[in-house]
């Protein structure tokens, strides 16, 4: 249906059935007169509000988006809007990253008794909507082609971490194997430069496990396909953390998992590592010292320094051991805690909303949906029924535009608020190389700045902040609207 | 898909600013419309005899009102589509009268919206499914929550109608803060003697079983399924055993006990009957009183009792009861009245609340009926009220009216020259308010007949002049001049406010309550008694400030929806819920943390673990549809599709 | 004409705009550009890009299979026509011009040939484009750590699937015409005749092949593949540390598996839309059927059909393993799972009687 010519603009609005759609009609009783862009959907609650019904319209083309339910305490449902008003609140902050104005979604409280409030919720939303004008669509950006250079500091040194104690943990694993089915670690991949993961079921299995900057796979992913079996886990630190935020969701039992650890100081970005190694036919060798790895390459020797190479994620690490283990090895690596922005979110964050949108058409247009992020987030823990190919329900078809690629993405992301360790795994296992972690980052950073610096995966007995709700909440203040 | 789309012109009210034959023509091309019509009034009954002709004569499966609000007519319209044959499910409305219509008289932007909003409802509808309700069994008994006179009312009621009722009653009598109070407003007949009756049936009707000095600890199950557990806590004396004879309280030595019943008025002992007329009439011992108890040294009541019902070693009890229903009565607590620094905040003996005045009035209170001030025992002279201590007052965040205070303040004042012919009562007010049968006549014979000096204003401050009386400062609003009144006692007309740990009930009971702890009902005005949850009810004051007859009237009212709810044999759940599709769950629990309900379990189908709606529990909020990360539970009639499809109908560039 | 072509290093753009001039589409590998790593994509080539040699990070299967097409639209017409529906079919043979890629890449068209074109139910979609499409590979003057063409009957100098083979020399590209199709290509355009450098490009040709580490002799993995069919342990174990995703599908040069969808609505003005998308077998989506069932709940069910596929049953149906060793399952893997390391273990299992 066209929007009427230049007269209206694209507005929907979700409002409980209780109060607010009562509230409207409140208004429409005292033939209170407002702008006619608004369409109502009506739902049971705001509880009820995926946040991404939001961004469905948002993607779909609406340029303006207006939730609206009873006043806190007021719920229908008692609780609804409590659980509405945190996740609304997430996604109204996650909006910018995508390069989408904050301000085209609002969310807010009015009454069934509130026809007034209503008239001039209306009024000023529609009114702030037409200011901004028609939303930018994401199939009119132009893709950002310039990509800046990602800036790189660390918070701790980063390090190949020679002196861990790999032995003392060997013979440790050895020890607790006849116990368990296996214990999950890395041995040497297809050549000496890559590692990949290792079930160790023998103690012949154990010889074959390493330490090192190499280890850049997480293999808690691993840990819910074992539910309700024995098995041991080495980690390292922020493999704990996606550990603990299982345990947080009762998606593991803590009496199953053995978890083994060494200290980290740090992985190696492989993506930037296997461009500068380029083609080879065959890996001499590979070496280590404090601060590097050498790789030498059908004859050619790599210096790979970490401070220069690691993950992004490791430059803020501030959980270099793990959060929670039951064998640990190796002198603990001291942090210096601080503000840290990740390199990818902090490019991110110098961009405009324009530039956003621009730089994600751009990077979204050579996804070809093999979803490695998805299946190699240890968090995903829809599996085999993700919503992105369902039929019902059906949020997405199949068209590969890049509206439906970052629509993906911002499901994940959604799904993980609250949930996200930043372990890094979607973003590593893009073969393409598309720097999605950011997403992820940034609803990490607004929850952690909504709800007391809150970080998941580190206290296993934190309920997640989007599955809880408060009835005060500290930092979500209510809008004049 | 045939679809059957209705544009109502509501007369004028729709078809004044919205062109309904055009919509009905852009309606004719949506997907699955088979029929279109612009009828003048679609609810009037030819309106409605329209559609079910339509229905059977186009072979409709589908139909779409464009018209009025669906909180108005919707249920109407479900009917119409189901004595035509269609499931009341396949029904869809589209509000395009206080969402277009009325809001504004664009008549090209009214009819396009209209049009769009009539897309939404057709796509809607193309996702919708025929829903049928399940019936189940009801346990025809009902708990009802506190043993005021809302609790006894709604008792009685529920048990002359048939329905055996569990009364919890938090203290070691029922008849809550009536059984406290002299007279009762605008009668003037006394409280003992109007309530006492009504107790008195209480313990002696065959369907009434009552669990006095009692809490409810716990609530499971939904409406006609709950279950109850009860803590009776002990009282150290075996009550099926007591004879209430009060032998034990006449020898207790410990005579210091604070006397709760008599609002601190007076001394009472450890172990203590309440007062005459209580119900049951049984001993309890106030342990932190009892040196028994305490020491380990006495045992004088365990000596005395000729039954030897005394048991120091009792502890509580737990008890578990198969409700189907639940009033809650709780009643109301005094707003805690200190923080006003200005009325001594407590610290003088002489300014008392007008429920302890009560107790002064009373001839079975600490002072036999005679009025006699704390401090000195003497007889009063000059009595100041000061009303709304803790009502309408914004600063201490109880803005709201108590409702009573104005009444009784003029029954007080009455009852005081009848006891005291030579006393003035002064009566400092915001507002009078007496709407209610006899009430305004009542307080005009106060100020005339008694001659109670009624002053419109507030006191800031009352302290002692250092002679035995107290200088009570205010101002007169309606003369724009202070005054100043000396005292020999000052009565505060104290607010109310929802009742200690109601909050924690309403957890219990999952029902909501207001920022004052007030329990919620379902709707202010249509259904002041039913809450949000199915099968519990409200009467009296913990739904809201309210009196007597009001209260009395609530727990009639309460205890008519249980005979409703009991007068079916089975119950029907409501088919708009949550369910699980098994094959998607992955049993992450997400759901089962977020419902508010307890709605959602973990059973096991084929050795795999699963969520599983609890379908007469599910209340249909649909907070575990958007927490479910992989779509496996979904909420009938608000699906992600129907959604989705409602979405797509206005975004899809 | 001469069936060897020489273009001088700095020509090659021109003879892309040339191509570009004469309304075919070229894609081309195109650098996207990212925050860590880069990728390399087919991607249509214009004027003024630069032309990039590199081996790509996606295979160019979008040529003939794109990830996503619309094989028709559909409408549904008012009662007036009797309710009948419209269909419009997308069948497009596009002039096309495949620039860059390697020989394994080029093995991908051959292989995709034999189900889509062969038999009396050719697929039209298919068909259309690889009518259209010429394909002019670069031969690899080396092998790779994660290469294995010539495992699998292919090479770094192999000319199947490929219309033009060109060879980096040192003063630029020697481009010998393999095919018909690639003879029309170049007819159409003016360069130097390059039979007399040919030599150096035999030379290098040869070089490729010595560079490479000596394969082993999979040629009976069929019959071992079938041996270790039932054997569910060996591939549990195979794919303990696969997550299911689908890299090593979509990455894929013959992976051709599909997955039909209807979107959209015949009824509503747009009308309905049938969409042809890849598919992927390591989904447990893949073979979930209507009612639930799902035959193949398990990874190691779901690699043990990839493999056995690729290396028993592909084979025996067209002649030909379904895997031309471009290595990109490896290298695009997000846990590395190596298939030569499984196509050599089922070789090798001891069977279990």
């Amino acid at each position: 249906m066209p929007v009427l010519k230049d007269k209206e603009l694209r507005i929907v609005g979700f409002l409980c059935n209780w109060c607010s759609y009562g509230g409207a009609d409140t208004a429409g009783v005292a033939r209170a007169t407002q702008p006619t862009d608004l369409r109502i959907i009506r739902v049971p609650c705001t509880g009820r509000v995926d946040p991404l019904f939001v961004l469905k319209a948002l993607f779909g083309g609406a340029d303006g988006v207006l939730v609206s339910g009873c006043h806190p305490r007021d719920c229908h449902y008692s609780v609804g809007n409590y659980y509405a008003r945190r996740r609304l609140e997430v996604i109204k902050r996650f909006l910018p990253i995508l390069g989408i104005d904050d301000r085209r979604f609002e969310y807010t409280w009015v009454s069934a008794s509130e026809g007034q409030r209503w008239q001039e919720v209306v009024t000023d939303f529609t009114a702030r909507i037409h200011k901004l004008g028609q939303a930018p669509r994401l199939a009119d950006a132009s893709p950002m082609l310039k990509i800046a250079e990602l800036a790189l500091s660390s918070l701790h040194a980063l390090g190949s971490n020679l002196s861990a104690p790999l032995d003392e943990l060997k013979a440790a694993i050895k020890a607790k194997l006849p116990d368990l089915e296996c214990v999950i670690g890395w041995q040497k991949g297809y050549d000496g430069a890559h590692a990949v993961p290792l079930f160790m079921k023998t103690p012949e299995d154990v010889d074959k496990l390493i330490w090192g900057p190499l280890n850049v796979m997480n293999p808690a992913v691993y840990l819910p396909d074992f539910k309700g079996r024995k098995i041991g886990i080495v980690v390292k630190g922020c493999d704990s953390r996606s550990v603990v935020e299982l345990l947080q969701e009762k998606l593991i039992n803590r009496e199953d998992v053995t978890i083994f650890s060494l200290p980290c100081e740090g992985t190696l970005d492989m993506g930037r590592v296997n461009e500068k190694l380029g083609r080879y036919t065959k890996i001499d060798k590979v070496n280590f010292d404090e601060a590097s790895v050498y790789i030498t390459a059908d004859g050619k020797e790599h210096r790979f320094c970490i401070t220069e190479y690691a993950q992004g994620k490791c430059y803020g690490c501030v959980t270099p051991g793990a959060v929670l283990a039951d064998v640990v090895f190796g002198k603990p690596v001291p942090v210096s805690p601080g503000k840290f922005t990740p390199p990818e979110l902090a490019m991110l964050d110098s961009m405009s909303l324009e530039e956003r949108m621009g730089f994600w058409k751009a990077q979204m247009d050579r996804c070809i949906r093999c979803y490695a992020c998805r299946n190699a987030c240890p968090m995903c823990v829809c599996r085999d029924y993700c919503i992105s190919d369902s039929r019902n329900p059906h949020w997405l078809d199949q068209e590969a535009t890049p509206e439906n690629k970052l629509f993906f993405q911002t499901i994940h992301a959604v799904h993980l608020a609250g949930r996200c360790t930043g372990c890094g795994e979607c973003q590593r296992a893009c073969p393409v190389g598309i720097p999605i972690l950011a997403l992820r980052q940034h609803i990490a950073r607004t929850v952690s700045e909504l709800f007391d610096e809150y970080k998941s995966g580190m206290n296993q007995n934190a309920v997640p902040p989007l599955l809880t709700y408060a009835t005060e909440e500290k930092n979500i203040h209510e809008r004049d609207l | 898909m045939r679809i059957g789309v209705f544009i109502c012109h509501c007369g004028s009210n729709i078809g004044g600013t919205v062109d309904c034959a055009k919509v009905a023509e852009t309606a004719s091309h949506y997907p699955d419309v088979a029929y279109v019509d612009d009828p003048m009034y679609t609810c009037a009954e030819p309106g409605q005899a329209a559609i079910e002709e339509a229905i059977k004569k186009e072979r409709l499966d589908g139909v779409v009102v464009a018209s009025c609000t669906p909180r108005m007519h919707e249920p109407t319209f479900r009917k119409t589509v189901e004595r035509a044959g269609l499931n009341p499910y396949m029904f869809e409305m589209a509000n395009i009268r206080e969402h277009v219509s009325w809001i504004g008289k664009d008549k090209e932007a009214n009819t396009n919206k209209a049009a769009e909003l009539v897309l939404m409802a057709v796509e809607k509808l193309r996702h919708n499914r025929p829903l049928v309700p399940k019936s189940f069994d009801i346990t025809k008994k009902v708990l009802i929550i506190g043993g005021g006179v809302a609790g006894i009312q709604a008792a009685l009621d529920c048990a002359e109608g048939g329905v055996p009722v569990i009364l919890v009653e938090r203290e070691a009598t029922i008849g809550g803060k009536m059984a406290k109070l002299d007279k009762t407003f605008p009668t003037v007949d006394c409280s003992a003697c109007i309530l006492g009756p009504k107790m008195v049936d209480v313990a002696q009707h065959p369907l009434i079983t009552l669990y006095a000095y009692s809490e409810v600890e716990d609530i499971s199950g939904y409406v006609g399924n709950f279950n109850v557990k009860i803590r009776k806590k002990t009282p150290y004396v075996d009550w099926s055993k007591c004879t209430g004879c009060g032998a034990c309280t006449e020898k207790c030595p410990s005579k210091n006990t604070p006397d709760s019943f008599n609002e601190l008025m007076g001394k009472t002992t450890a172990i203590t009957i309440a007062f005459p007329q209580a119900i049951p009439k049984k001993a309890v011992i106030n342990a932190p009183y009892c040196r028994k108890l305490q020491s380990g040294k006495c045992g004088v009541c365990a000596k005395i009792c000729p039954t030897g019902a005394i048991n120091y070693t009792m502890e509580d009890e737990i008890i578990s009861e198969d409700v189907g229903s639940i009033i809650a009565a709780t009643g109301y607590d005094l707003v805690d009245w200190s923080v006003y620094e200005e009325y001594g905040g407590g610290k003088y003996p002489d300014v008392i609340t007008a429920l302890a005045y009560e107790r002064l009035l009373n001839a079975s209170g600490p002072t036999g009926g005679h009025i006699k001030r704390p401090s000195d025992g003497k007889e009063p002279k000059n009595i100041v009220f000061i009303q709304c201590v803790g009502s309408r007052d914004r600063s201490i965040g109880r803005p709201y009216c108590s409702a009573f205070c104005c009444m009784y303040t003029a029954k007080q004042a009455v009852l005081t020259k009848d006891h005291l012919p030579d006393s003035q009562s002064h009566i400092f007010y915001m507002d009078i308010r007496a709407a209610g049968k006899l009430y305004d006549e009542f307080t005009r014979r106060a100020m005339e007949e008694y001659g109670t000096n009624y002053i419109r204003g507030r006191v800031s401050a009352v302290y002692p002049d250092g002679n035995g009386q107290y200088v009570v400062m205010g101002a007169d609003t309606l003369l724009g001049e202070p005054i100043e009144i000396k005292a020999d006692l000052v009565v505060l007309s104290v607010g109310i406010e929802a009742s200690a740990g109601a909050p924690a009930l309403a957890e219990k009971l999952r029902i909501s309550y207001d920022s004052y702890g007030f329990f919620m009902e379902s709707h202010v005005k249509l259904k002041p008694v039913e809450t949000n949850t199915a099968g519990v009810f409200l009467a009296g004051c913990c739904q809201g400030p309210k009196d007597i007859p009001a209260s009395v009237a609530q727990g009639s009212a309460a205890a008519a929806k249980v005979l409703d709810l009991f007068s079916h044999e089975k119950l029907q759940s409501n088919p708009q819920i949550a369910n699980v599709d098994i094959l998607r769950c992955v049993d992450c629990k997400k759901c089962i943390m977020c419902c508010p309900f307890g709605a959602i379990e973990e059973v096991s189908v084929r050795g795999v673990n699963k969520a599983q709606v609890i379908e007469t529990v599910c209340q249909g909020c649909g907070i575990c549809v958007a927490t479910c990360p992989q779509g496996a539970i979904q909420l009938s009639h608000s699906t992600d599709n129907q959604i989705l499809a409602e979405v797509n109908a206005l975004c899809q560039s | 004409m001469s069936k060897i072509r020489f273009v001088k290093k700095e020509d090659l753009a021109g003879f892309l705009a040339y191509l570009r001039q004469r309304d075919i589409t070229v894609l081309a590998p195109v650098e996207k550009p990212s925050a860590s790593k880069s990728a390399i994509v087919f991607a249509p080539w214009e004027k003024g890009m630069p032309v990039l040699l590199a081996k790509a990070t996606v295979s160019p299967k979008n040529a003939v299979l794109p990830e996503c097409e619309a094989l028709f639209t559909f409408r549904q017409t008012r009662e007036e026509n009797n309710g009948e529906m419209d269909f419009s079919e997308n069948i497009n043979g596009k002039p096309t011009v495949v620039f860059g890629c390697r020989p394994c890449d080029a093995r991908g068209f051959a292989a995709f040939d034999k189900p889509f074109l062969s038999g009396i139910y050719p697929d039209p979609y298919y068909k259309a484009k690889r009518d259209g499409l010429t394909v002019i590979s670069l031969t690899c003057n080396s092998g790779c750590e994660t290469c294995f063409c010539h495992w699998v009957g292919g090479g770094p100098t192999s000319p199947i699937g490929s219309d033009v083979l060109m060879t980096e020399i040192e003063e630029g590209f020697v481009l010998q015409v393999m095919t018909p199709r690639g003879q029309t290509l170049m007819n159409a355009t003016s360069h130097y005749d390059g039979t007399d450098r040919f030599g150096k490009v035999d030379a290098l040709r040869k070089a490729a092949w010595t560079s490479l580490v000596p394969a082993p002799n999979i040629m009976d993995a069929p019959a071992k593949l079938a041996e270790a069919f039932n054997d569910i342990e060996f591939w549990h174990e195979m794919t303990d540390r696969c997550l299911s995703c689908g890299a090593c599908t979509y990455f894929c040069p013959t992976c051709y598996c599909f997955n039909i969808t209807d979107e959209g609505e015949a009824q509503s003005k747009k009308g309905g839309r049938r969409l042809r998308s890849w598919d992927n077998c390591m989904s447990s989506l893949y073979t979930r059927e209507a009612s639930g069932h799902n035959p193949r709940t398990r990874k190691a069910q779901r690699m043990r059909n990839r493999v056995s596929h690729k290396f028993w049953t592909f084979p025996e149906n067209w002649g030909t393993f379904l895997c031309s060793g471009c290595g990109r399952c490896i290298t695009n893997c997000p846990v590395c799972l190596d298939i030569r390391e499984i196509v050599v273990a089922a070789i090798n299992r001891k069977s279990a009687q």
